[in-house]
């Protein structure tokens, strides 16, 4: 298990070191120059910030220096915010948004197991119809439009209610973080409930469950220590990926919400080809999303003892 | 393990009568079962005989509540054990009669044990429910009915999950998980069919000393007659929903009074290895049981059909006191012919 976990954590680190790279070679081939918003107005000024960033000297001297700063965990200065280390840039902000993907996650799996596992055990009844109906909306309505109409939800809820009851943007408190977590996860929430439908309702006809039948075991022993357990693998599968899904959609999120999160400087440091501070914000992703994956590969392994072993 | 308390001798221990299962399917309804009726006793070994889809199986998945309904539905019949008829209530006391007086063990052990639920738990699971002990008891007596099974090292093996084991292990765990609570009836529906030779025998003589032991019974269900004459006490045959024939191992065997059962017999193996002592198999196919045949239901494959075969149902004669055949052959009026279809020790 040891070796395993070891084996993983070198491949996710060839994995950081390719994406680095991958990030830093497309950014230098993106034309347009990184100063030009800056003060660069006379050619002297601009020799210095040049100097500042090390972008006087050739690429791959550039590519050399970024990854040694990156092995001592430093990105470097942002280039359009003065003075401001990219470090602190995601010490301040990636918590928030963490704090975010994680409740969404969270959400996510815990509404798509339950709300697969019902409709499952509602097969082709009323709940299961009207569950796998909001479930295509979840699936193709994008999340923009879903946080709108869930601002929009919340003002009227709001009125109705005569007080605010929860905020509508911001964030500080749980009670901002409510709706915001709901609107981002619920198109996973809506692919895990299919997953977890179409799953039950093949351990269902398992030979095992029969098994657990003729033991005379109470049903609900079954569902829960049978049936759900092994219906979970396939939802456990998708979770790596899943999480990838909620951060990287969690930018528009934040956007709409007024969140003060990590993903608004993802977006606009490509904007304002803010070298440092995309390649600080990419690689920090990257190694985040590596390490949930080998997280819910190892979770995998301690739900299914079969996989284990390897 | 101490014998479950024996009943008056001659009285049954599981008495099926009359059942009746259909199935709803798309083509339309099935009639799987149609009427079958067996028993037996403490100690005993009834075998249930056929080939694939003559409702063997479904017989004994209805007694056990096991048949999905919807599609499938019991019509008629009862199926009693000692005095609760198990068809309409399975609780008795509180308890599921299922897993604790009457239990099953299915033919792939593959797939019949929880891949993600160690052994000895799954083992355990059964004392827990039934017999109402705690995880940690459960487990240890799990471990000693595993060891009952000849599993070697059954400590360690308990705390192992289905996937380290073998076909025939696994076997032996789902014998261990069925006798945990010392049923009186262990229903096996073709418990060596996925296992290779050498390990059937195993399994057989696993079973036969296991009810030596403990005086339970066992409905063996299986379409080898190999094993067939190994184990059973009894036996019954059935073809196409219906039990043609019903008697001791050695009526049907060495007295086989329906033509179906003749023909299984020839259909056998044996070992002469001359030409002329190929396997002779049993032209034609079972009957279309949308819509079964109104009179006997191999008069198409018979080689001694009489005309009243076809619109008429046999019911099943007796041929010897405890020996039936569901045959017109054994009416009084039925000419005597050179069939080899045994007639009764008074004809």
């Amino acid at each position: 298990m040891l070796a395993y976990t070891v084996k993983r954590l070198l491949q996710g680190a060839a994995t950081v070191w390719f994406i680095a790279t991958a990030t830093f070679v497309a950014m230098h081939s993106v034309p347009g120059d990184p100063l030009a918003n800056q003060r660069a107005t006379s050619e002297e000024i601009r020799r210095n910030l040049e100097e500042r960033y090390g972008l006087d000297r050739p690429v791959i001297e550039q590519y050399g220096i970024f990854l040694g700063s990156m092995l001592r965990g430093d990105f470097g200065i942002s280039f359009t915010q003065e003075n401001r280390r990219v470090n602190d840039i995601i010490r301040e902000n990636f918590p928030v948004s963490a704090t975010l993907g994680i409740l969404a996650v969270t959400f996510a799996a815990l509404g798509g197991i339950l709300w697969g596992a019902l409709t499952a055990l509602y097969r082709n009844r009323l709940p299961d119809l009207v569950i796998t109906f909001l479930v295509i909306l979840g699936i193709s309505v994008p999340s923009f439009v879903v946080a709108a109409l869930g601002q929009l939800a919340l003002v009227n809820l709001n009125a109705a209610v005569g007080e605010p009851l929860l905020p509508v943007a911001g964030w500080g408190t749980l009670r901002h973080m409510i709706v915001p977590s709901l609107v981002l996860g619920l198109g996973t929430m809506a692919y895990l409930t299919r997953l977890m439908r179409s799953s039950m309702l093949e351990i269902a006809d398992a030979d095992f469950i029969r098994t657990a039948r003729a033991k005379g075991l109470p049903p609900t022993r079954i569902f829960l220590k049978h049936q759900l357990r092994n219906a979970i693998l396939p939802v456990v599968t998708v979770l790596g990926p899943a999480i990838a899904a909620i951060t990287t959609g969690g930018f528009v999120v934040e956007l709409v919400f007024a969140i003060p999160g990590l993903g608004r400087y993802f977006v606009t440091a490509v904007q304002q080809l803010d070298y440092t501070v995309i390649m600080g914000t990419t690689v920090f992703y990257g190694a985040f999303l590596v390490v949930m994956v080998i997280a819910v590969d190892l979770l995998y392994g301690w739900i299914d003892p079969r996989v284990r072993l390897e | 393990m101490t014998a479950s308390p024996t009943p008056a001798a001659g009285r049954p221990l599981l008495d099926v009568a009359d059942l009746h299962v259909e199935f709803d399917t798309h083509g339309g309804v099935v009639k799987a079962v149609r009427g079958v009726s067996f028993s037996v006793q403490a100690g005993r070994t009834l075998a249930i005989v056929g080939e694939s889809g003559c409702g063997k199986s479904v017989s004994v998945l209805s007694v056990m509540g096991l048949v999905p309904t919807p599609p499938g539905r019991i019509t008629r019949g009862a199926a009693r054990l000692g005095d609760v008829d198990i068809l309409r209530r399975k609780i008795v006391d509180g308890h599921d009669v299922r897993g604790s007086r009457i239990a099953m063990i299915f033919q792939d052990p593959m797939s019949a044990l929880n891949p993600t639920m160690r052994v000895g738990d799954q083992i355990a699971e059964t004392l827990q429910v039934h017999r109402g002990l705690s995880r940690a008891d459960a487990f240890r007596r799990a471990v000693e009915v595993l060891a009952q099974t000849h599993i070697p090292d059954a400590e360690a093996r308990a705390k192992q999950y289905p996937f380290t084991f073998s076909g025939g292990m696994l076997q032996r765990a789902m014998i261990a998980m069925a006798i945990a609570c010392e049923p009186e009836v262990l229903i096996a529906d073709e418990p060596t069919t996925a296992l290779d030779v050498t390990i059937q025998a195993q399994i057989l003589d696993l079973l036969q000393e296991l009810q030596r032991r403990t005086g339970m019974a066992i409905v063996l269900i299986t379409h080898d007659l190999g094993v067939v004459a190994r184990m059973a006490d009894d036996v019954s045959v059935m073809y196409a929903g219906e039990i043609v024939e019903s008697g001791s191992a050695d009526d049907v065997f060495y007295r086989s009074a329906h033509p179906y059962t003749l023909g299984l017999r020839a259909a056998m193996p044996s070992q002469a290895t001359t030409k002329a002592a190929g396997l002779q198999p049993i032209e034609g196919t079972p009957p279309d049981l949308f819509d079964p045949p109104p009179g006997c239901a191999y008069v198409a494959r018979c080689p001694h059909a009489m005309h009243l075969c076809r619109p008429h149902r046999p019911e099943p004669f007796q041929v010897d006191p405890a020996h039936h055949a569901r045959c017109w052959l054994h009416h009084p009026g039925a000419p005597a012919g050179r069939d080899g279809v045994y007639r009764g020790a008074r004809a």
